[in-house]
């Protein structure tokens, strides 16, 4: 199903939405986030620095209440997250191929339950990358596209003064339909242009992994080089190049005691990162990673290695959100080719 | 101007003579035209070290002690580091050696003016010359000079520098073993300039203001990985927020109190920040590293350079002004104001 959109059409199409929640891309605080779409949203930012990872997977999620009277047995409330009907716009094809990997882990061995509840209602509008929305994008040598479906229920494709609207899922159809008269059927100079403007956009050179089939061997092999803590020497251990991953899913889980007679709580989730110290310390106090150049081989192996030795891809995106915004210039991009390039 | 090669030689001089062990300074890194930190040990890797407007990281956190100090545990060998440092780098480190984490022959400070301008802000950059992402940066006077695919952009410094460098203390570092650059008149705000303007605003504003700030926090607690003086083994928001060794019992585990929960939620947010600003105050030395790192875009310096001000009213206090002066929270003199303890 293909469609054209007027671009000042676009907030009618999200009112005629009725039951979906719409969030898109807004600039507040100097800063682009994903918000609830305003009163006329309009998809002409470059990639968020946070991810829409959060929609599914939030930084906090409340497990289940605990209340015990002393003496008694515990009592535990059941907490879920409701079912809402949320519909995300803008959202770039890199982090549209986040979705699909974060969907694996998130039902692979388990299926989580709160995971589900808040992925089953959520619907991703994307948005072609006619132009890299950052130097630091390599999304096509990670086996991605600046135009990829993947992950994506629709893709718009931004035509000037127009969207070309495409569906990808069943959902997006249902999307799209519920627009109805606001859409346009496409002529052949369209899809022309789009197919045009596709090619293009794929023709833009980037930066890139150099060969990512052979990374997994080649981390593997490298596994002990003395170059990792080399690449790591600037890192100074926080946490934003997980934090902002499209498709870091680590957690931690707590007890949070909020009342302590009678003791009473929630068991949450939040999100952890392996570049913490503590992430991998015992109770002992042993860390078997104590070394930033451990803690960067285990972020850089998993993103390239052991996710593809579980689920046949490469977890990177290649959305390049660790690069440009790592406080110190910690590339994963070279520490790949380096890496390789040295075994 | 400073003359990169007067700098690349002295740093290749110290390391051939063997006055230190290795130089802590910045290259040219591969995440776009930005410099990275480096450590370089041989003499012949000094013609690898720039100065240039991406130089806005303050090297001094690799001084510290544990997990900042990996270039320090490599090389040290017994020999004193040398630190390429800005004037606000240097105040950080002379609020170190305060602090007693190292002596004065320990350090050998290379000081770098930044002269009339300041360093990069890319966020303002972007907004100055949206849509470009320059190769290369440099400093021309006033301006900052940027190589880009369409030839050279010049844009008034003023307009893209950080505004910690607006509202620089001292441009021109006052510890050092050797400087490079002049000590020029500037003319851009004065210290606090923006948290005068701030404080303007009505109390219930600000508190909106601030809800809306710390909502957005993420606890990347990347603020805190790069300031030189969040040094402590223990923090007060870490999960294992006591240090723990095979002696530690159990107990001492299960007993020790969670200031502050794992969630990011506004309230416990604001409970790191809060703790973490009374931590830096008649310490910060608005290197503002912390608010430049920031993925989300809080205005830490606005808390820091409060506490700063608190510190400079009550106590005639300047963090990093001199390794003379005890550190503010070490020292007391008979005429310390004492209002609040009456």
């Amino acid at each position: 199903m293909e469609a054209l959109l007027d671009k000042n059409r676009l907030k009618d199409w999200i009112a005629a939405l009725d039951g979906w929640e719409a969030y898109a891309p807004a600039r507040q605080d100097g800063i682009w986030s994903y918000q609830p779409a305003g009163d006329n949203p309009e998809l002409n930012h470059p990639n968020t620095p946070q991810p829409p990872k959060g929609f599914a997977f939030p930084q906090r999620e409340i497990f289940f209440k605990f209340e015990q009277v002393k003496g008694e047995a515990p009592r535990l409330t059941a907490v879920s997250p409701a079912p809402t009907f949320r519909v995300v716009f803008g959202v770039r094809p890199c982090d549209g191929r986040a979705v699909p990997r974060m969907d694996r882990v998130f039902s692979d061995h388990v299926d989580d339950g709160y995971y589900q509840a808040r992925r089953d209602g959520l619907a991703y509008v994307g948005l072609a990358c006619n132009t890299p929305p950052s130097r630091h994008c390599f999304c096509q040598s990670v086996g991605g596209s600046p135009v990829s479906t993947d992950g994506l229920d629709v893709l718009l494709t931004d035509l000037g003064e127009r969207y070309f609207v495409a569906a990808v899922t069943d959902t997006g159809k249902a999307l799209m339909q519920a627009a109805g008269a606001l859409l346009a059927k496409p002529g052949a100079a369209e899809r022309k242009e789009v197919a045009r403007l596709h090619a293009a956009a794929v023709a833009q050179p980037q930066r890139g992994v150099n060969d990512a089939a052979a990374a997994p061997a080649k981390l593997k092999a490298g596994f002990d080089s003395p170059l990792w803590e080399e690449l790591a020497r600037a890192c100074i251990g926080c946490g934003i190049c997980t934090f902002l991953c499209p498709t870091c899913h680590c957690f931690d889980i707590n007890d949070e005691v909020t009342g302590t007679v009678p003791l009473k709580g929630s068991r949450v989730r939040t999100w952890d990162s392996c570049q913490f110290p503590d992430f991998t310390m015992h109770s002992s106090g042993h860390n078997p990673r104590d070394t930033l150049g451990s803690r960067l081989r285990q972020r850089v192996s998993h993103k390239f290695r052991y996710f593809h030795e579980n689920f046949g891809m490469h977890q990177c995106t290649g959305c390049g959100r660790c690069v440009s915004e790592c406080p110190v210039g910690i590339d994963i991009v070279r520490v790949v080719n380096e890496i390789a390039g040295s075994v | 101007m400073i003359d990169l090669n007067a700098l690349r030689t002295q740093a290749a001089d110290i390391l051939e003579t063997g006055e230190v062990g290795a130089v802590i300074g910045w290259r040219r890194g591969s995440r776009g035209m930005a410099a990275e930190p480096v450590a370089i040990v041989a003499p012949e890797e000094a013609a690898s070290l720039v100065w240039d407007p991406t130089c806005f990281h303050n090297l001094a956190l690799y001084l510290v002690e544990e997990r900042k100090k990996p270039a320090q545990r490599q090389v040290h060998g017994g020999k004193p580091i040398a630190i390429v440092a800005k004037g606000c780098d240097a105040r950080a480190v002379t609020v170190l050696l305060q602090e007693n984490h190292f002596g004065r022959d320990d350090v050998y400070v290379i000081g770098v003016s930044c002269e009339g301008t300041g360093v990069l802000d890319e966020r303002k950059l972007a907004q100055v010359l949206p849509g470009v992402e320059p190769d290369g940066a440099a400093f021309d006077g006033d301006n900052f000079v940027f190589a880009t695919s369409e030839g050279e952009r010049r844009v008034p410094a003023r307009e893209a520098m950080m505004d910690r460098c607006l509202e620089c203390r001292n441009a021109h570092p006052k510890l050092n073993n050797v400087v490079f650059g002049e000590e020029t008149p500037r003319d851009f705000d004065a210290p606090f300039a923006a948290l005068k303007r701030f404080e303007q605003r009505p109390a219930a504003e600000r508190w909106q203001f601030w809800q809306r700030q710390f909502e957005r926090c993420i606890r990347c607690f990347a603020c805190r990985s790069v300031c030189p003086m969040c040094y402590c083994d223990e923090c007060v928001v870490d999960s294992i927020n006591l240090v723990v060794t095979p002696e530690t019992t159990a107990a001492e585990k299960a007993d020790r109190v969670r200031w502050i929960e794992r969630s990011a939620s506004r309230a416990d947010n604001i409970g790191y920040h809060m703790t973490r600003a009374l931590h830096l105050a008649g310490r910060c030395v608005d290197c503002g590293e912390c608010e430049r790192v920031c993925p989300v875009n809080i205005p830490l310096r606005l808390l820091n350079n409060k506490m700063e001000r608190e510190a400079r009213e009550a106590f005639g206090y300047e963090p990093g002004a001199s390794i003379d002066l005890p550190a503010l929270v070490a020292s007391f003199r008979d005429d310390d104001p004492g209002q609040f303890i009456r």
